[in-house]
């Protein structure tokens, strides 16, 4: 049986790295090479890209600005979206289902078609290329996902614990913050690694609502290394490997020591 | 451990990112009224050295002592840049003033009331100094909505290493090509015959205009739709045997102009269609087709004359902009003699203007200007109608279904015949 | 105990989406209703004929086709998948936290790159699956391989997002119920289904749903790597939806087809909750 799960993993782990190995290849190929196959490996590896990377683009500008957004969309869509699951979950309130139904009707809309209409929403509010714009759409649309993923997450924590809690003296929110929060660690950090990866990788609105490099995010950054007709490959691999890596480090250190730490020790029922 | 701390961490974290943001969110293009005017250029990113460009537009601000411009890039992909536009003009945005269209939108802009209608940059004089093929693009009801900034049209490589060694001419006809092709491969290993674009996009409408007028056919004549006629047919079927045959490679369904480059330009091909764009990099330091390569302009059908598809983009002005006058300046000033030599020189983008194909300098950089000219002077533009992109669905996957064998080239015809129809009634 | 204001917990919420969600949702409900387009003169509202024209348009059934086919094979596997990983992390071990991240690659690295990067494996001449399998299938050009190529990318990328949340689900149970079922003797089939299985489900269905509703509006990923060809083979409703609204620029006939995704997956949701009714708490 271990042997058998060992197997899985490494085809887990080969199925999921083999694409993103052939990225950062293509990443190092010298730019002669870089369309033809064989051979496999780069004749020699050159950091070229990844320096036509940095000084091409306000690269670094780009990364910050999506860093920006994404950490603010992330809290708070996690914020705002446990608060109203925590409702849904454990208060009474009435037409829970309804709620949720509508909830998800919002994330039923083609982003094409909302695109326009929001354009000019933002518009009008002369939020026009700013991250500004960005956070609230971001937040507003990774809103159903958290909050259904929560709902589900807290409904899991046993109802006696919260009730304990309420006996306790615990208002609503403490027992909320207190105690049931730290119980769903694992579905809050499950949630946020999504929304945050949602939102780092978001073109369409990126690209309508934003003009100038101040509000550039890394997806039209990228759009944008192509010029007329020729595609830098090299070029693009290096970016993406640049802008993948932050995401790997952020689900290892959040997996390793948030949720091992948290479950270290036995969940008490 | 208590579980305030990670809670307390995240509302700091959190006040100090809004914080940041709230600086961070000022809008760039925020401008008070005692600024000087800022003329807003939107283009998409030209590859290459930014000074050029760069000196141009300083060059302008100098003339224009009270103007200030400011050059803002878009993704390169058309249709992205076209949905930009939609978005931003159907809103009534007004924060770019000049920007560059592909050739297949005036029409379609015009008819929108995005575009200040520029007929007066165009008089007579200056209408001709250009090739007619761009003019006839940014004409709409006989008055022009944009300047022409650079063009392009479909032109035939060749390997003149490989086609001397079996002592075969460049074709002048479709059928010569087919024999070469064919003579060719049949000695040559790992190489195909001949490579262009045929995937769904708009680059197989470029394509398949090109077989289709070469023929005699049409799709519009006098306004009414004429997809489903005998030369259509003829040229479609040509088409779909290029790959039956094996001369072209079934993969030509998925090739867009760079893949096609490639293949060429690893000397895995003897013809290429392709933009005139791709000579540079056949002749760079390194490239493996180095000095084996020719030009010339598309081979044609017997009985009819070889055409050419025309390309390129336009400068349009907005028009809710709100410096129109120096708007119209900087439009003319880039679309001058004197810019559109220094971005042919520059980026290899070449200008519509005639005159421009006699200049020395022009004529060292790209040996192949003389015959360009004469393939320029033939270049015909896409239906110039506002509902073209429309129609080019429709084209688009019709074509596509033939070369995919999916439906006969007949059906397809008649199957887009009847879909246009109902486009443009 | 003192009061809980389940009013107060959902107020952020509301706003949010009120003032955010509700124009844009109610933009395109009304635009669907509309004739508009900037090449026509003025705006007209139409009532339902867009929605007449739309059952009439035999692309639009196409794209149908082509979307429920796509989304009901995605998501299958994608599911499937994601279970087996999820089980495969389950337990703690060394080294989790790092293959934890890597499986997530996927779907971190941006779709218009994840799609060229396919593209690129795919392509029939110099690409790495056919060097692998030393053949030479024209993956992406023929009309019978595209949107099969499609699926499968979409299987790689969206595979981590069933993972890391079911990851979350199986690490919220309470490690007492295996203990006491490893006591009475359970094998790992038995312990899968009655114990961690039923567990799952509610979890599963919010994750059958979200990708459910992904796949359905999957538009970028599809539109980078074949464009909705060959022969509009790989044409999603989505991309129909992009066709329409913004190449024919017909924003009132776009919207209808938008509202169609809708109206067809919330019938799915609504199916899906029928049939897991049962096992929610």
């Amino acid at each position: 049986m271990k042997l058998v799960r060992g197997m899985g993993l490494i085809l887990v782990a080969v199925w999921s790295l083999a694409p993103f190995a052939w990225l950062l290849i293509t990443s190092v190929k010298p730019t002669p090479e870089l369309t033809q196959l064989p051979p496999l490996l780069p004749s020699a590896a050159t950091g070229a890209h990844y320096l036509a990377v940095f000084t091409g683009h306000p690269f670094l500008r780009i990364i910050a600005n999506s860093a920006v957004v994404a950490a603010a969309s992330t809290l708070l869509a996690l914020a705002i979206g446990a608060t109203a699951a925590f409702a849904l979950a454990r208060l009474r309130v009435r037409h829970a289902p309804l709620i949720l139904a509508a909830i998800l009707a919002v994330s039923m809309f083609p982003p094409i078609a909302t695109v326009s209409p929001l354009f000019l929403a933002i518009n009008a509010v002369g939020l026009r290329d700013t991250l500004m714009a960005l956070i609230v759409t971001y937040t507003t649309f990774a809103l159903p996902l958290a909050i259904w993923l929560l709902t589900n997450f807290f409904r899991q924590v046993p109802v006696e614990i919260y009730l304990a809690a309420r006996v306790d003296g615990c208002s609503a929110f403490q027992a909320f913050t207190r105690v049931i929060l730290p119980l769903s660690a694992p579905g809050l950090i499950a949630a946020a690694l999504l929304v945050f990866i949602f939102c780092w990788n978001e073109f369409l609105y990126a690209l309508s609502f934003t003009s100038s490099p101040a509000a550039r995010t890394i997806p039209v950054g990228i759009a944008l290394f192509p010029g007329l007709h020729v595609v830098p490959w090299g070029e693009i691999a290096a970016a993406s490997i640049v802008v993948t890596l932050p995401l790997v480090v952020l689900a290892f250190a959040f997996q390793r020591r948030i949720i091992e730490g948290l479950t270290a020790g036995a969940v008490k029922g | 451990m208590t579980n305030h701390t990670p809670g307390r961490n995240c509302l700091i974290v959190a006040v100090l990112l809004l914080a940041a943001l709230f600086g961070a969110c000022k809008p760039s293009g925020e401008e008070s009224s005692s600024h000087p005017p800022v003329v807003v250029f939107k283009h998409s990113k030209l590859f290459g050295d930014p000074r050029p460009l760069a000196q141009l537009l300083a060059e302008f601000e100098r003339a224009n002592p009270g103007v200030r411009v400011r050059a803002e890039t878009l993704p390169a992909a058309s249709d992205a840049q076209h949905q930009y536009y939609a978005t931003n003009l159907a809103a009534g945005a007004a924060d770019f003033d000049v920007f560059a269209l592909d050739v297949i939108w005036v029409a379609e802009f015009a008819r929108a009331g995005w575009l200040r209608d520029l007929s007066h940059l165009l008089p007579a004089a200056e209408r001709e100094a250009f090739f007619r093929g761009p003019i006839e693009a940014v004409t709409w009801e006989g008055r022009a909505f944009a300047l022409p900034w650079f063009m392009d049209a479909g032109v035939l490589y060749y390997r003149k290493d490989l086609l001397d060694k079996n002592h075969l001419a460049p074709p002048r006809t479709w059928d010569e090509l087919l024999h070469a092709a064919r003579t060719v491969t049949r000695t040559e290993s790992g190489v195909h015959g001949f490579i262009w674009q045929g995937k769904q996009y708009e680059g197989l409408v470029c394509n398949a205009l090109e077989y289709l007028w070469s023929h005699g056919g049409e799709v519009l004549r006098n306004g009414q739709v004429v997809l489903d006629s005998a030369a259509n047919r003829a040229a479609l079927t040509f088409m779909r045997e290029l790959l039956t045959s094996g001369v072209t490679p079934e993969f030509v369904t998925t090739l867009t102009e760079e893949p096609a480059r490639e293949i060429f330009g690893r000397g895995a091909a003897l013809f290429l269609r392709n933009w005139p764009y791709a000579w540079r990099l056949f002749e760079q330091q390194g490239s493996a087709v180095r000095g084996k390569v020719g030009v010339s302009a598309l081979p044609h059908f017997i009985g009819g004359k070889s055409a050419a598809t025309l390309g390129g983009w336009q400068l349009g002005v907005n028009r809710h902009s709100r410096n129109p006058q120096a708007a119209e300046r900087l439009a003319q000033y880039l679309t001058s003699p004197a810019a559109q030599k220094v971005l042919a020189l520059a980026y290899g983008y070449n200008p519509p203007r005639r005159a421009l194909y006699e200049d020395p300098e022009l004529l060292a950089a790209q040996p192949f200007f003389a015959e360009l000219r004469a393939v320029y002077e033939r270049a015909r533009p896409r239906p110039v109608t506002p509902q073209y992109v429309r129609l080019s669905q429709v084209l688009q996957a019709e074509f596509s279904g033939a070369l995919a064998g999916l439906k006969s080239p007949s059906q397809a015809l008649i199957d887009a015949q009847r879909q246009a129809e109902a486009i443009l009634r | 105990m003192t009061r809980e204001h389940p009013g107060l917990f959902l107020a952020p919420a509301a706003v949010t989406l009120g003032a955010v969600a509700l124009f844009p949702a109610l933009a395109v409900l009304w635009l669907s209703l509309e004739e508009r387009s900037p090449l026509l003169a003025a705006a007209r509202f139409v009532g339902f004929d867009n929605y007449t024209r739309l059952i009439a348009d035999a692309r639009f059934w196409n794209a149908l086709a082509n979307t429920v086919y796509f989304s009901a094979v995605s998501v299958a596997l994608e599911v499937l998948l994601g279970l087996l990983v999820a089980l495969l992390l389950a337990r703690a071990f060394r080294g989790r936290a790092l293959l934890y991240s890597i499986i997530l690659l996927p779907w971190a690295i941006p779709t218009v790159v994840s799609a060229r990067l396919w593209e690129w494996l795919y392509n029939a001449d110099y690409g790495v699956l056919n060097y692998l399998l030393g053949t030479h299938v024209n993956w992406l050009g023929s009309p019978g391989w595209a949107l099969h190529a499609a699926i499968l990318m979409d299987v790689w990328k969206a595979t981590p997002f069933v993972a890391l949340l079911l990851i979350a689900g199986l690490q919220t149970i309470p490690r007492e119920l295996y203990q006491a079922a490893a006591l009475d003797g359970a094998g790992a089939w038995t312990t899968f289904r009655r114990i961690t299985l039923p567990l799952l489900v509610p979890l599963l269905l919010v994750v059958l749903v979200f990708r459910t509703i992904d796949a359905f509006r999957v538009f970028d990923a599809i539109y980078v790597l074949t464009g909705g060809g060959p022969a509009n083979s790989t044409e999603t409703v989505s991309i129909y939806a992009y066709k329409v609204l913004f190449q024919a620029l017909e924003f009132g006939y776009g919207s209808a087809v938008a509202v169609s995704v809708l109206a067809v997956v919330a019938l799915l949701t609504a199916v899906y909750a029928r049939l897991l009714r049962g096992s929610m708490t």
